[in-house]
């Protein structure tokens, strides 16, 4: 490595350093004011710990409900854009794009408004007499999984549009051609082809779920707690750093489980 | 005749551009019928619309004498080769071949009989277990054939098959298909934008332009007696004049010679001359039997060489010289 | 329709992705006093309330400060890092890029409260340097990444010519190399603003009195008070992000900027 080259790297690592590699190194191994293996050992305390352990289920539940909803609803718009030969095909490809530029805050903020005591959907459940009283619909499983769909989807849909608009559109004629309907064409050759998209779809989308913080505090509240709401209790009241610093380790390892698993599954379908 | 197919009337017009302006076709049952135009000539959609992927504005398409016109693709019983060829990439040559078997609820051991059969036609028999990516364009090309052909289709449609291939292999696969086509039996119908590729395979040959039959015919007839100056143009006869009597006529560069000879006599001057080897193109111009300057070209074996400004008489032969309806 | 469970879904999809924004927006321009459907009257009096709500504003202007001054150290370091990897002779090349890349795969609510611990209470960093730090290094991937794959479109060649025709390397560079890199290092700046602009999970524990960050305000004010005041702000920053979308559709292409980061 020539002394130009390492002038141009290092100042980047320094930083990366020391914002990010060394903290998160000393925060497993030395959280302020507690011994070396305190992480460790409340680490295998969570494990065995039924309150934890039911945080824990919920978090993974709702993050494998909302990634079947985003690939399931995701896939759907990514095809039918993809295959769009329509002008509004650019238009409607744009709004699915356009909320990963916006605030989760804001979006979220929608569903309390949506489904909150005095909300839109419980309105229109007691006027159109299909409910006595407005159900309780904020602060349950449901509202989390509606708020992390919304918030995923579009990461869906672009996994899945790159995929399918890679897949030469000649295949769908040919296997019509060859005696193939629509949905055998669609499940025989398209969905096939699509599946690395959907695979890197499902891992963004979980990864995401089980690390979503906002989502959870709005719309869970504290009847459900997922991983990240824990963990900021745990951080903030200050039970303990090995406390949070263990729902961290949790988390982490979650998110790498899932992105292993992933590409795992992209290694085995690239030698097949 | 027979007649497999028949287009009647059948226009598609994609917004303000007409890309098929109603044509009348019959496709004769057992032989090879060939589409040949330039590009945006209506070819390939008239294709696209008899195997079903493109709906015409008007008119009505005609399978074995049904009305087959709004019926989707996989209904229509027909093996298409494509362009790309769109083989399935995830999916091996034997899997490929087999795909339309397994929709037709065909039995395994049926399939796998009919696959090797099928891909021994085509000379593939070794490479079934192959995944398309590792063949090379020729190969594949093979595999896209067999199949379409897998499902003994009703009819067999080619969407210039041979395009994306170099020039040998080309020659070689016409000769193959024909091969293929009359060891079948099937009804083929084939798009090309190639003369020599439909002279040379097609039992009936459709010329088109913008979106019209301009002609149709043998290969003999058709080359020998082109309708009108696209025809003729599109064929490679490239002098065009009208003779002293007022009529339009045409000759190919060959049955142009230098000098005085048995047919229509002009005064010409040279203007170029390209060696190439095993002939001479003498390019000359030429005042017509309308008054107009003409350019002329000539193709000499076996000639002296002749120097640009040479002034001399050019004759076209008597016996190929064609008279054409209509200057267009 | 010719697709008819294909439509169904994506109609459902759509529904889920707009709906919750659009009743944002409506509940914004109420004239009744709390968050309800449907919206009593119509008034403008909770703009006036967000724009004067010093809480806010204060935290606004934060907000910006932090994702510009995040936005241009990443830059400053992370393309000089990616000529480096691209450029570069350097061994382990695949390694040097992934630890570049890595504050992308530890989730940032973790990257929070790592930082808060180790340098805020740990190391006594004040909570502007270490939200600096934080976000500079949740956008050094952006930066990497994004100009990394503008320069590995861009022809290692045209440099060599330059040089052939007389330019020094810094010439070279600057004439040269720096013009092709602009629109992954206008598309990365765009992405580290939006970013850093938004970001809640990192920022979450390093806030103080002093110093706070917009989404994190407004979080707060939503469990304290329930009044259109929040839906103000939020239409407010919807139509900002509007702004900022139809920028990068118009220069650079949504496209582009997002198949930068999602590979």
């Amino acid at each position: 490595m020539s002394r130009k080259t390492a002038l141009l790297l290092l100042p980047g690592l320094a930083f990366l350093a020391i914002g990010f590699l060394v903290p998160a190194v000393a925060m497993l191994v030395a959280p302020p004011g507690a011994e070396t293996a305190a992480v460790f050992t409340r680490f295998g305390e969570m494990l065995v710990d039924p309150y934890e352990l039911r945080i824990i289920g919920r978090t993974v539940a709702l993050g494998l409900i909302v990634t079947a909803l985003c690939v399931g609803l995701g896939f759907p718009i990514a095809y039918l854009l993809a295959r769009s030969t329509s002008r509004w095909g650019g238009v409607l490809l744009a709004l699915a794009i356009f909320p990963l530029l916006l605030s989760n805050v804001v979006r979220t903020f929608g569903w309390l408004v949506l489904l909150g005591a005095n909300g839109a959907i419980g309105k229109l459940l007691t006027s159109t007499g299909l409910a006595d009283e407005a159900p309780q619909l904020l602060y349950t499983p449901l509202a989390i999984v509606l708020g992390l769909t919304q918030l995923f989807l579009p990461l869906a849909i672009i996994s899945c549009y790159s995929a399918v608009a890679q897949i030469d559109p000649g295949l769908d004629d040919a296997a019509r051609g060859l005696g193939a309907g629509r949905t055998r064409t669609f499940w025989t050759v398209v969905v096939p082809l699509a599946l690395p998209g959907i695979v890197v779809a499902a891992t963004l989308v979980f990864a995401g779920s089980v690390t979503a913080y906002t989502t959870p505090y709005l719309l869970g509240g504290s009847g459900q707690r997922m991983l990240a709401t824990q963990l900021f209790s745990y951080a903030s009241v200050s039970v303990g750093w090995a406390a949070a610093s263990a729902t961290a380790l949790i988390m982490t390892i979650l998110v790498f489980l899932i992105s292993g698993l992933s590409s795992l599954a992209g290694r085995k379908g690239a030698t097949t | 005749m027979t007649i497999a197919a028949e287009f009647v009337g059948v226009t598609q017009r994609f917004g303000d551009f007409t890309a098929v302006d109603g044509i009348d076709l019959e496709i004769p049952e057992g032989k090879l019928t060939t589409l040949l135009g330039p590009s945006g000539c209506g070819k390939t959609t008239s294709l696209r619309m008899l195997a079903g992927y493109s709906l015409p504005t008007a008119g009505t398409i005609k399978i074995h004498g049904v009305d087959s016109t709004t019926l989707p693709p996989e209904k229509r019983g027909l093996g298409m080769v494509f362009q790309s060829y769109a083989l399935f990439p995830h999916m091996t040559v034997a899997q490929n071949v087999a795909y339309g078997l397994k929709i037709r609820k065909v039995g395994q051991k049926e399939i796998a009989a009919r696959v090797s059969e099928t891909l021994d036609l085509v000379g593939l028999g070794h490479l079934s277990a192959s995944k398309p990516k590792k063949l090379s364009g020729g190969q594949q090309q093979r595999v896209a054939l067999a199949r379409a052909i897998a499902i003994r289709p009703r009819l067999l449609l080619l969407d210039e098959p041979l395009s994306n291939l170099d020039a040998r292999l080309r020659v070689q696969m016409r000769a193959e298909i024909r091969r293929i086509q009359s060891e079948t039996g099937l009804t083929v119908v084939l798009v090309t934008h190639d003369q020599d590729e439909a002279l040379e395979m097609s039992d009936l040959m459709v010329l088109m332009k913008s979106g019209r039959i301009m002609q149709s015919g043998s290969p003999r007839e058709v080359f020998a007696n082109p309708a009108n100056r696209f025809v003729a143009d599109f064929l490679g006869y490239e002098n065009f004049f009208t003779d002293k009597t007022g009529i339009f006529r045409t000759v190919r560069p060959e049955h142009l010679t230098l000098g005085a000879g048995d047919g229509e006599r002009l005064d010409a001057t040279v203007v170029s001359t390209a060696y190439r080897g095993v002939d001479l193109l003498v390019t000359l111009e030429a005042v017509d039997g309308a008054g107009q300057t003409v350019r002329l070209v000539a193709d000499v074996r076996n000639g002296a060489a002749v120097e640009p400004g040479t002034r001399t008489t050019v004759t076209a032969d008597a016996a190929h010289l064609v008279t054409l309806a209509a200057k267009e | 329709m010719r697709r008819p469970v294909a439509a169904t879904l994506a109609v459902l999809g759509y529904l889920i992705m707009i709906v919750p924004i659009l009743f944002v927006v409506a509940t914004a321009f109420s004239a009744g006093r709390t968050l309800r459907f449907p919206p009593e009257g119509f008034s403008l009096q909770w703009f006036e309330a967000a724009v004067t709500y010093d809480p806010f504003m204060e935290s606004l202007v934060s907000s910006l400060y932090l994702a510009i001054g995040a936005t241009a150290l990443a830059l400053l370091l992370g393309v000089p890092a990616t000529i480096a990897i691209h450029r570069g002779k350097i061994p382990g090349r695949g390694l040097v890029e992934g630890l570049f890349l890595s504050p992308l795969i530890v989730p940032e609510l973790v990257v929070g409260l790592a930082l808060y611990q180790q340098l805020m209470i740990g190391f006594g960093l004040d909570n502007l340097t270490t939200l600096l730090l934080g976000h500079t290094a949740l956008l050094l991937p952006y930066a990497v990444r994004v100009t990394g794959a503008s320069l590995a479109l861009a022809d290692p060649a045209v440099e060599e010519a330059a040089r052939g025709l007389g330019a020094s390397p810094v010439r070279a560079f600057l004439t040269v190399t720096l013009p092709l890199l602009r629109p992954g290092i206008f598309s990365a700046a765009l992405l580290g603003l939006v970013t850093s602009f938004n970001n809640v999970p990192l920022s979450l524990l390093l806030q103080d009195r002093e110093f706070r960050t917009l989404p994190v305000t407004m979080l707060d004010y939503v469990q304290q008070s329930y009044n259109p005041r929040i839906a103000a702000m939020a239409t407010i920053i919807l139509a900002a992000t509007v702004v900022i979308a139809v920028i990068a559709e118009r220069t650079v292409g949504f496209a582009k900027i997002f198949g930068g980061i999602n590979r």
